[in-house]
């Protein structure tokens, strides 16, 4: 066993932990966070995406041993239980989602790309878009309403919404 | 002065369940943890055809942790029984753990649990099962030798069914016709594959011999039904949840041995036991889809009028029967819907699946009619291009166009918009054909434009499943709907959402027939314990039914209120309206009172009641299909780009002309067309389960078994015509399916406009394109 400290949504915690427990695991385990999913357990998916010290990452394919020290963040921190972020509400009124299980691996790998246009001053084309989100699959909605929900978002940001 | 009353129904309503599914704070199958909980983990075949000569557990005792093992001499005579009453269909059903025999790579062999997954995982593997191989049936020729031994004793062959069905005469047909068009085409094996693997989690208490058990599941009521008969437990003592469902697409609407399995064994141990199905558990073994071929062979007039059709249909079913739409259910399907939406009244269809040694085959998204219309749209084509015709202008001329219309099997379909959606789509393309036409002339990229004109029988009723003789026996959807005290409403529903919406669509029909908000809805479904017993969601009735039951229910309900109002308000209850959560006298409105008075009174204040009148608000409906379905309509259409050089396609644009009946919310009804639609593309692209000679799986993982992502999809255009049906209560025919129908067809259709060339089989993947385009290249 491995003692590590994680600080998670803010909250710092000790743990002991195998070096083979996956860091999905130990998110939804020991830090009770669901909206943590497992898709395919070998990094092919993205919906196991967190932020690991701000830069998104597969947390299916990160031993939590790995994380000694870090700053984790989960959907759960990003627009509290209402979802209220503008990609939460943009993923909602552009019908980004329909079973909901790859929604937060979208939207924690797109959070950081949408700020990025927004800082960057300018709205992304579809294929673009397309591209930010190619590692992750979403098995419901065909991406369309997500690539919507991007572009939303991003205007919304460029208009000083977000 | 008249009410104003809101129409919901129709209305873009955005999803409530959202909120949930962004935050995170959805309860998937994963989260449920129960203390004392085992994790479960399967030893499963690793050979695809074997006498099981030992299954040595000794390993087990020297563990330092404890482990509890069970194999299939602990489960004998428990089974998964999957029959169709017809005399022709040879009998086969799947021990819950292998007894003697395993007959697929991933059939589980032995389960082992212990206190925490990653131990049951290191666990099972110290299980060593000796196998004596046999040789396998792999493909449908073997399966068709009757040469070769059949996989399951007291089997005549390998063929499990095969039977006909026909209509009109079809010698006169072919003496008749001037174009007699034969052709062969074949689907390749794929599946639903939800984001989200399936599990199962149990738990009994022996006290009360209440046994519960969460799965991820379409049909809650019927893996109820299943496991009171497989573990003889009455019902009423069984309570089975389907909790946030990651995805459905038909994968999760069957009932599985695990399930039983599972149940089992929390009875048996004691303890609460969980089993979350991992990736490549999933990919081999639960359940997979299509891989069919047809031979069809076409009677067509010097005029080009189709007189009629001959069919041959071959599915490989892999080795076992799936429950409840068994291993007849798939070749049955092509037959019944092969005629289409076109006007000929000659038809013979022979079809039969054979049993190899797969994963066995069971429902996805469409159910055989992606196969079936991919076949059809094919054969269309290429009847028009050996006539010299128009694809649009033949399937114009061929096109049922008066309603309601008895197709050639004794179908009756309502009416839709069959015609004009071809009419519409010709419209949409017309740059599209002229670009694709001229780039015949380029040597390095090529335009095609390609169409699936299609029809899919929805909402069937009881009648369609007593036809066929099928275990899921029933098809209707129930509905409870009840007002609380302080006015709000309550839905129980037998359906189960998995993505599809309907904690808000009902909610929108609900108010519409109650006169509340939408917001003042709540709608409860997937747990056995609140909800009456219905089938599930599957086979696109959700909306057309489920919506149907909400409505009338509601209706009772409302007639209730009605009837409470006029008392208070000293009227007649046909003077009352419901709306914006008041009971109006119309042409009055100043005489009015809210609603969630009247539901204090119905349930508190019952002195304020006519006289014997029942206290309570509640009310409940059955709604049952039409007997032969209502038929939505849809054509798609693709442009694709082919690079000839390299063979790759890009997929440029895709359009969806459709037709599903009244639409509850256009937000969703969009979502549902677009979602299938990619699914489609994915069949027609990428998307392949692959076996090797000895049967061997080779498509395992995310990295081998490709589905579409967003790079390669193009925005999907959707253009609608609403048809009611006279069928349904709302008027609303079935959607979730039609989207992943008309993919395949579309594309292979493009791909042989672009290409000058006939297309045979899916998927087209780069390979297949390089194949094709060969001529193209020249002999350099």
């Amino acid at each position: 066993m491995i003692d590590i400290t994680l600080e998670v949504n803010g909250k710092t915690k000790t743990l002991s932990v195998e070096p083979r427990h996956l860091l999905a695991d130990v998110l939804r385990q020991e830090f009770g966070l669901s909206g943590v999913h497992i898709g395919c357990a070998h990094g092919a998916c993205g919906c196991c995406t967190v932020h690991l010290d701000e830069t998104p990452r597969l947390s299916c394919l990160t031993f939590a041993a790995q994380c000694d020290g870090s700053e984790i963040r989960t959907v759960e921190s990003i627009g509290g239980p209402t979802a209220e972020h503008a990609l939460q509400q943009a993923f909602r009124s552009e019908h980004g989602l329909q079973c909901g299980y790859c929604t937060p691996g979208f939207i924690m790998t797109l959070m950081p790309f949408i700020e990025e246009m927004v800082e960057q001053k300018r709205l992304p084309d579809d294929d673009e878009i397309r591209e930010a989100m190619s590692g992750n699959i979403c098995r419901c909605t065909g991406y369309h309403g997500i690539v919507a929900a991007v572009r939303k978002a991003v205007n919304l940001g460029l208009g000083g919404g977000i | 002065m008249k009410a104003d009353r809101p129409k919901h129904i129709g209305a873009r309503v955005q999803r409530f369940e959202d909120t949930r599914l962004l935050s995170g704070s959805a309860r998937y199958i994963d989260d449920i943890r129960l203390p004392d909980m085992l994790h479960l983990s399967f030893v499963r075949a690793d050979t695809a055809h074997a006498n099981i000569v030992e299954i040595d557990t000794s390993a087990l005792a020297d563990l330092e942790y404890a482990t509890w093992v069970f194999t299939g001499k602990d489960t004998a005579g428990l089974s998964m029984k999957a029959h169709q009453d017809y005399p022709e269909m040879q009998y086969s059903e799947q021990p819950l753990l292998a007894e003697g025999k395993v007959r697929f790579v991933g059939e589980p062999v032995a389960v082992v649990l212990a206190e925490d997954a990653y131990r049951a995982e290191d666990a099972a593997e110290l299980v060593f099962v000796d196998y004596e191989t046999l040789p396998v049936i792999g493909t449908m020729a073997q399966a068709r030798d009757s040469s070769l031994p059949s996989l399951f004793d007291g089997w005549a062959s390998n063929v499990i069914v095969q039977r006909q069905m026909k209509g009109g005469d079809l010698e006169a047909a072919k003496a008749a016709a001037a174009h007699v068009i034969k052709r062969t085409y074949s689907t390749q094996r794929q599946a639903g594959v939800p984001m989200e693997c399936r599990g199962v989690v149990a738990s009994y208490d022996h006290a009360d011999r209440v046994l519960t058990v969460w799965s991820s599941t379409q049909m809650p009521h019927l893996v109820r039904t299943y496991i009171s008969e497989e573990l003889d437990l009455p019902e009423s003592r069984i309570r089975v949840v389907a909790p946030d469902v990651g995805g459905g697409f038909g994968v999760k609407g069957q009932v599985f041995g695990d399930e039983v399995l599972v149940a089992w064994l929390a009875m048996k141990t004691g303890r609460p036991v969980k089993w979350i199905e991992d990736r490549r558990e999933h990919l081999i073994a639960s359940i997979h889809a299509r891989d069919h071929q047809h031979t069809l062979e076409a009677y067509v007039s010097a005029d080009g009028r189709l007189l009629g059709l001959k069919a041959d249909i071959t599915v490989d079913n892999g080795a076992y029967s799936t429950f409840p739409f068994t291993s007849a259910g798939e070749p049955g399907m092509v037959g019944k819907v092969l005629p289409g939406p076109y006007d000929f009244q000659a038809y013979e269809a022979t079809f039969r699946a054979v049993a190899t040694n797969k994963c066995a085959i069971g429902t996805y998204r469409g159910v055989a009619r992606p196969s079936a219309v991919f076949s059809q749209e094919r054969l269309m084509d290429d009847i028009a291009k050996e006539l010299g015709m128009d694809p649009f202008d033949f399937r114009l001329k061929n096109i049922i166009r008066q309603f309601p219309y008895k197709n050639v099997l004794g179908f009756s379909y309502d009416e839709g918009s069959y015609a004009q959606s071809l009419e519409q789509m010709q419209a949409l393309l017309a740059e599209d054909v002229t670009e694709a036409a001229a780039s015949r002339s380029s040597s390095t990229k090529r335009v095609g434009v390609g169409i699936a004109c299609f029809i899919e029988q929805t909402a069937h009723g009881t009648p369609d499943f007593t036809r066929r003789r099928v275990p899921i026996e029933t098809g209707y959807i129930a509905a409870r709907v009840e007002m609380s005290p302080d006015g709000e409403v309550t839905i129980d529903l037998g359906l189960q959402n998995h993505g599809q919406g309907l904690e808000t669509t009902m909610a929108q029909v609900a108010a519409d027939a109650l006169g509340v908000n939408p917001e003042n809805v709540y709608v409860r479904h997937g747990d056995t314990l609140t909800t009456p017993y219905s089938v599930g969601t599957w086979g696109s009735r959700g909306g057309a039914l489920g919506g149907g039951a909400v409505h009338l229910a509601s209706l009772k309900l409302a007639a209730k209120l009605k009837t409470i109002a006029a008392h208070l308000l000293q009227a007649k209850p046909d003077e009352i309206e419901l709306a914006n959560g008041n009971a109006y006298v119309r042409d009055a409105v100043q005489r009015f009172i809210p609603i969630r008075k009247l539901a204090r009174a119905a349930l508190r204040n019952v002195d304020q009641l006519p006289e014997g009148m029942q206290p309570g608000l509640e009310a409940e409906q059955r709604q049952d299909g039409p007997k032969d379905g209502t038929y939505s309509n849809a054509v798609h259409a693709a442009v694709v780009e082919i690079d000839i050089p390299t063979g790759k396609m890009k997929l440029r644009r895709f359009v969806v002309v459709e037709d599903c009946g009244t639409i509850l919310n256009p937000l969703v009804v969009d979502g549902q067309v677009r979602g299938g639609v990619v699914q489609g593309i994915g069949s027609a692209m990428f998307e392949h389960f692959i076996y090797d000679a000895e049967c061997q799986p080779l498509t395992t993982s995310f990295a081998d078994y490709l589905m579409p992502l967003a790079p390669e999809i193009p925005n999907i255009e959707v253009h609608h015509i609403e048809t009611p049906t006279p069928l349904t209560p709302l008027g609303a025919k079935g959607l979730g399916e039609g989207g992943a129908i008309g993919p395949a067809a579309a594309i292979a259709n493009a791909v042989a406009n672009a290409l000058d060339v006939g297309v045979s089989c899916t998927p087209l993947n780069t390979n297949a394109i390089w194949k094709l385009s060969q001529h193209l290249r020249g002999a350099a």
